[in-house]
């Protein structure tokens, strides 16, 4: 049991000095051996996800558009559930989230953020009929469900000093791997409101009128956009010029319009913090 | 959701769910063997190591293995595929257990039949080859095909780290339509249908052995 | 590296609780399961030839289902059926009623194994149905088992840890979603298979106190 141990130990102080590989590929390294590595969510409609075995979504048919745009650059993409996509980005495996990922003001210390793709007001959604729920305040001391590791996760906090100021409470908070069982889960009556992008709600909507009703926003405005690793300013560049073309041919509109049911024509031309802040330097 | 698209489904995570247990019990058949060789072979530092090792190893949750594999590696430079990396997640785990049962067979092996062997003038080698494994693989066989199951049982971890096997089928479909019994029910029977075909594999194989060799 | 740990470590609160509600709800449904256990094995050692056939098929399936499956049938059917248990209640029922039918399986291999004579002594000095069962055969069957029993505790440990996926903030849970916030996977899943090994370590060392007890009576 000892040896054990003393063995065990050996191998972790062994593991612990083993430097991190935290390289991202720069955006020449990245022409230089001829691909780009992007990372997808597999399951979060109507941005990214599966449908009778295809990959589907806004992001998939920009991911196309990627692919074309790129010509000599071969875009290869993994597809993988969204607790490791940006800790795979961060640590270098990725070069791209090419992913609906929300600005928020803890990923900017670790990520630079590309031009938006679409709004990401996080608004709440509760049953149809749910007469409880009439304004955000009633949302207190109800259950909410919402992704694990998404940027609203990160910031109930101020969901919940929101909710204090009418001198409420924030309710049981259950967390989900991905917002189809969040949604679900709503259905089912185990959580009383999810909190999502607003789009994303939208899209659930459009799908399951007769199940859940929209609520109102519960933050300040923010944004759905790519991301790349911090200091890779060529790479994060690189894709806003793609983004700049897509909407001066009006192709990014077009799929807004064809997956969000509606297009965004004045974005920011560059990342903005919720609220519209200006990134960090 | 309508049969016609359910069985489609079912089958490609069936085939997924197939494919990455197979392919991770052969791999870690022969790493469970290594494993065993190394822990019987009293070298010092490695042997100790190895038994850490699979000491370690034997008391992790497979979905805490996957997420340490597909999320943790990559960090350290070992970037993998969904599906690479579920074979290694089952290789690494079934191998610990399949080192335990060659661990057991080869330690329960008779010594008087090495000490003939090393008489008549073979090497370890030849003996092991010739004499030993033969009999410890008979010995371990319906073990191993019981850790088979073990492995099909175990194989839904895979689905925490996104790829499509029974499991995540039968999720997605649940979600898609909000109606769970067709694709749970479904996905139960396959499962149950799959396990009881190896456990009766694992019985007709003990009788086999008994009958052909008198004993396991 | 290094500093990474340092981020797991100021997360300790976070896996500190998982850390205790993995212990909890293995410890409760442990219990449960050996309570119930006892009592299935009953059944499956019937004289009636019925209930003998209709619990093993019972503990047969439930040992064939990946437990998985057995969580997401109780989580995602039963509320179509019109039982819609909460996350916690339908974690700990998977984790009963599975390992019931492996605690079950086992025990009454044991008691297949116990010496006649053990029983028999107990009846001529005048003990017989709960008593008898009670002080004579069950002690022997537990010690018996002691082993098996503390391997498949060992097995509802690691099978507590799928319960993430119905939202309960096991420990892996919790370990996911520090990974996931921080971007440090390896680290803390490291630490995350450290408090696993602490634990069944536990158990494995419980179950040689166990052993001992069992030589000191007489068991072999």
């Amino acid at each position: 049991m000892l040896r054990k141990l003393i063995a065990a130990f050996c191998v972790i102080t062994v593991a612990a000095l083993v430097p991190s590989q935290s390289r991202a590929a720069s955006l020449e390294e990245i022409k230089k051996r001829g691909y780009m590595v992007v990372a997808t969510e597999d399951n979060y409609p109507p941005f990214e996800y599966i449908q009778d075995g295809q990959p589907a979504g806004l992001d998939h048919d920009l991911y196309k558009l990627l692919k074309e745009w790129a010509g000599a650059v071969q875009v290869r993409q993994e597809i993988l559930p969204w607790q490791g996509l940006l800790a795979g980005v961060v640590s270098g495996q990725f070069d791209v989230a090419l992913s609906a990922a929300t600005i928020s003001d803890q990923r900017a210390q670790q990520l630079y953020f590309t031009m938006p793709i679409a709004e990401a007001t996080h608004y709440y959604m509760k049953r149809k009929g749910d007469t409880r729920i009439q304004a955000v305040k009633d949302l207190s001391g109800l259950t909410i469900g919402t992704q694990q590791g998404s940027s609203i996760h990160q910031r109930l906090p101020e969901v919940e000093a929101l909710l204090q100021k009418t001198g409420g409470k924030l309710g049981r908070v259950s967390l989900y791997a991905s917002y189809p069982e969040a949604y679900q889960d709503l259905a089912n009556g185990r959580i009383d409101y999810v909190l999502n992008s607003v789009v994303a709600i939208s899209d659930v909507l459009r799908k399951r009128p007769n199940e859940f009703e929209l609520g109102q926003a519960v933050v300040p405005i923010g944004y759905h956009a790519w991301a790349v690793k911090r200091g890779n300013k060529e790479l994060r560049d690189y894709i806003n010029q793609f983004f700049n073309e897509q909407r001066k041919n009006g192709n990014l509109y077009r799929l807004q319009e064809k997956w969000l049911g509606r297009a965004f024509p004045d974005l920011p031309w560059e990342a903005k913090l919720p609220g519209n802040r200006p990134m960090p330097e | 959701m309508a049969w016609s698209s359910l069985l489609p489904e079912l089958a490609r995570g069936t085939a997924t769910t197939l494919t990455v247990s197979l392919a991770g019990i052969a791999l870690g058949l022969v790493a469970g063997l290594a494993l065993a060789l190394i822990r019987t072979s009293h070298i010092p530092v490695v042997a100790s190591a190895v038994a850490a090792y699979v000491s370690v190893v034997r008391a992790t949750p497979m979905v805490t293995l996957a997420l340490l594999v597909f999320f943790g590696l990559p960090a350290l430079g070992l970037g993998l595929s969904p599906l690479t990396a579920a074979i290694l997640i089952i290789a690494i785990n079934t191998s610990v257990f399949q080192a335990e049962i060659w661990r057991a067979s080869l330690l329960d092996f008779p010594r008087g039949q090495l000490d003939a062997a090393h008489a008549a003038g073979m090497t370890h080698a030849v003996a092991f080859r010739r004499i030993v494994f033969p009999q410890a693989w008979r010995a371990s066989l319906p073990a191993l095909v019981n850790e088979a199951t073990l492995v099909i049982k175990g194989s839904p971890a895979v689905a925490v780290i996104g790829v499509v096997d029974l499991t995540r089928v039968a999720v997605r479909a649940t979600t898609l339509t909000y109606e769970p019994m067709r694709p749970f029910l479904s996905a139960t029977v396959i499962y149950v249908a799959v396990v009881m075909v190896l456990i009766r594999l694992q019985r007709y194989t003990e009788r086999r052995i008994v009958a052909k060799y008198g004993t396991l | 590296m290094i500093a990474n740990f340092g981020v797991v470590l100021g997360e300790w609160r976070s896996l500190m609780t998982g850390l205790v509600n993995t212990i909890w709800i293995c410890a409760l449904s442990g219990l449960l399961s050996l309570l119930f256990a006892v009592l299935v094995a009953q059944l499956l050692v019937s004289r009636r030839r019925a209930v003998r056939r209709v619990t093993q098929s019972g503990v047969d399936v439930l040992r064939a289902i990946p437990f998985l499956m057995l969580l997401f049938l109780i989580y995602y059917c039963l509320p179509t059926l019109g039982l819609r248990l909460s996350s916690w209640t339908c974690g700990l029922s998977a984790l009963v009623v599975y390992n019931t039918a492996y605690f079950a399986e086992i025990l009454r291999g044991a008691w297949a194994h116990l010496p006649r004579e053990q029983e028999e002594a107990g009846r001529a000095h005048g003990y017989a149905g709960l008593r008898l069962y009670r002080r004579i055969i069950l002690p022997q069957i537990f010690i018996a088992a002691g082993p098996v029993l503390g391997n498949q505790m060992i097995t509802l440990v690691k099978n507590s840890a799928f319960l993430l996926v119905i939202t309960i903030p096991d420990l892996t849970f919790m370990a996911n979603q520090v990974q996931a916030i921080h971007f440090i996977p390896f680290e803390t899943m490291l630490v995350a298979v450290a408090l696993y090994w602490t634990i069944c370590s536990t158990i494995e060392w419980g179950v040689r106190r166990l052993d001992r007890v069992a030589v000191v009576r007489g068991h072999e």
